[in-house]
């Protein structure tokens, strides 16, 4: 459903992945686990256009995405960076409202439907998106990538800097999304209870490559393996 | 000091303050909802006056031939977004020189076109009277249209789609692009739109400032200042910044000379960006 083939990117001359590739099917959670600096931001962002491609291709939903991010959000790639990135001086319905109506939905029914699914949202409507703490920012980030009604979400670590209470809401809400509405996931993670609790099958990146592709059941197993993960 | 007179002084700035905010607004929108200095609004503004100043000469009302100067200046806009502005995106200070000569070219072109002087079309006569004092009507209704044009680019920018999108755009350009904005139609419209509002300042302002071709010179100093002085938080910010320095330097003026009015301006604006180096409104949690 989802793929990226041979990836090659990085930024200026720099490269930073080479030769990725991964894929998604439809309705799967899929977990990109690594320790910091492997480059799992930059497949995430070579993914959504944002770096130019070295070489490489993406597909969204059998079709070949096209260079412009912004024609990929509308084949259907939902994205969640790291940081959150929200626009700071609009409030959460706007927040949510600009990505529905960008990609052809109506604003009013899509904010209400999310602000129903995200309740921890509705007495901040009016607020500032800037004014929120990190946590309600993450979820913002998420309910604003939902608007675009997505066949795949990228998550770019989500559970970081956010408080556990709000991280076990989060697993909730992705598994349910998941299940309701069919879309797949792929989740950059440094926290690997988070990706163990939500996600099926997991590629481990280091330095730029895939290493291993594993699923849940054999990493529970491998401790050595979560130890290099955990960077203990 | 009488009561009548300062009523007018006052009266009289606010006016001032509102035709600095009238010239500056376009430049705002352009600077605050896509991060591009245009140098050639001055330019914008100059091609408003004449487009209004023709419509009137071949016989239309005065109150047509401002539409028409909006409509042919958001046009003009629109062109030199997509030949010039697009291509350098993200990079300020090769905008500003492109703008910059994009500005003396339509000043040539003007001076070509129309010759050196030109004629006034002359100010509606209806004035009033405060005591002993008599205002003309005309200028103290740009304090109005002010109003009008400030509250018109408030509720484009938060009621529509459109004005969402470009605020979101200049916001975190990135993740407007990865949530499904085309980006460069955005900037084309608020280029567009910025030109306009400056093709509306050079038309209404007509009867007070008769066209010439170097009259952008006057307006894009000020403007400029006016706009980086008010920061990110464009409308507001610029509002204020025009009526604190344009409203200060006008009733400096009044007690003292128009030269203490400028040095009023220069300096104030100087003394704030010291204070304020990203703008007075950079810490203000503020839509617009």
């Amino acid at each position: 459903m989802f793929k990226i083939k041979n990836a090659t990117g990085g930024y200026g001359k720099t490269t930073i992945i080479r030769d990725v590739s991964i894929h998604v099917n439809a309705a799967e959670i899929v977990a990109l686990l690594g320790r910091n600096g492997v480059g799992k931001s930059t497949l995430m962002r070579y993914a959504t256009g944002l770096i130019k491609a070295t070489s490489g291709s993406v597909e969204i939903a059998g079709e070949t995405a096209p260079p412009s991010p912004a024609k990929r959000a509308r084949l259907g790639l939902g994205y969640v960076p790291q940081g959150r990135f929200v626009f700071p001086r609009m409030s959460v319905t706007e927040n949510i409202a600009v990505a529905a109506a960008s990609n052809g939905f109506e604003a009013k029914k899509t904010v209400a439907a999310i602000l129903e699914d995200f309740p921890l949202l509705q007495p901040k409507a009016n607020d500032l998106a800037g004014g929120l703490s990190g946590g309600q920012q993450q979820v913002l980030a998420l309910a604003r990538a939902l608007a675009t009604r997505p066949k795949i979400l990228l998550l770019d670590e989500p559970t970081e800097g956010v408080q556990p209470s709000i991280i076990d809401e989060m697993a909730g809400v992705l598994k349910r999304i998941n299940e309701e509405h069919k879309i797949a996931i792929l989740v950059a993670e440094q926290n690997l209870d988070f990706c163990l609790s939500i996600s099926e099958r997991a590629y481990v990146m280091e330095k730029g490559t895939i290493s291993i592709e594993t699923d849940r059941d054999s990493l529970r197993a491998d401790k050595e393996l979560q130890q290099e993960l955990l960077g203990v | 000091m009488e009561l009548d007179f300062l009523a007018t002084v006052l009266l009289s700035s606010l006016s001032s303050a509102s035709i600095l905010l009238i010239a500056t607004l376009g430049l705002a929108v352009v600077y605050g909802l896509m991060g591009v200095i245009n140098l050639a609004h001055g330019e914008f503004i100059m091609v408003g006056a004449y487009s209004a100043l023709t419509a009137t000469q071949i016989g239309l009302p005065f109150l047509l031939a401002i539409p028409f100067a909006v409509v042919t200046t958001m046009i003009i806009g629109a062109v030199v977004e997509l030949l010039i502005i697009r291509k350098l995106y993200g990079r300020l200070f090769d905008t500003m020189l492109a703008t910059w000569g994009l500005g003396m070219v339509f000043n040539q072109v003007a001076i070509l076109l129309f010759g050196t002087v030109s004629p006034g079309i002359g100010m509606p006569q209806w004035s009033f009277k405060v005591g002993d004092y008599s205002l003309a009507v005309y200028p103290i209704l740009m304090i109005f249209v002010a109003a009008v044009m400030l509250a018109f680019i408030y509720l484009l920018m938060t009621h529509t789609v459109y004005g969402m999108k470009a605020r979101a755009s200049i916001q975190q350009p990135q993740m407007a692009q990865a949530i499904g904005i085309d980006s460069s139609r955005v900037n084309t419209m608020t280029f567009a739109i910025g030109s306009g509002l400056a093709g509306l300042a050079g038309a209404i302002l007509l009867p007070i400032i008769p066209a010439t071709p170097s009259m952008g010179l006057f307006f894009a100093v000020k403007g400029f200042l006016t706009v980086v002085v008010a920061g990110p938080v464009t409308l507001t910010g610029s509002a204020l910044a025009a009526l604190g320095l344009g409203g200060g330097a006008s009733v400096t003026a009044s007690f003292m000379t128009s030269v203490v009015g400028d040095v009023f301006f220069f300096l104030v604006t100087a003394i704030l960006l010291w204070l304020y180096p990203m703008g007075i409104s950079a810490k203000w949690r503020r839509k617009l």
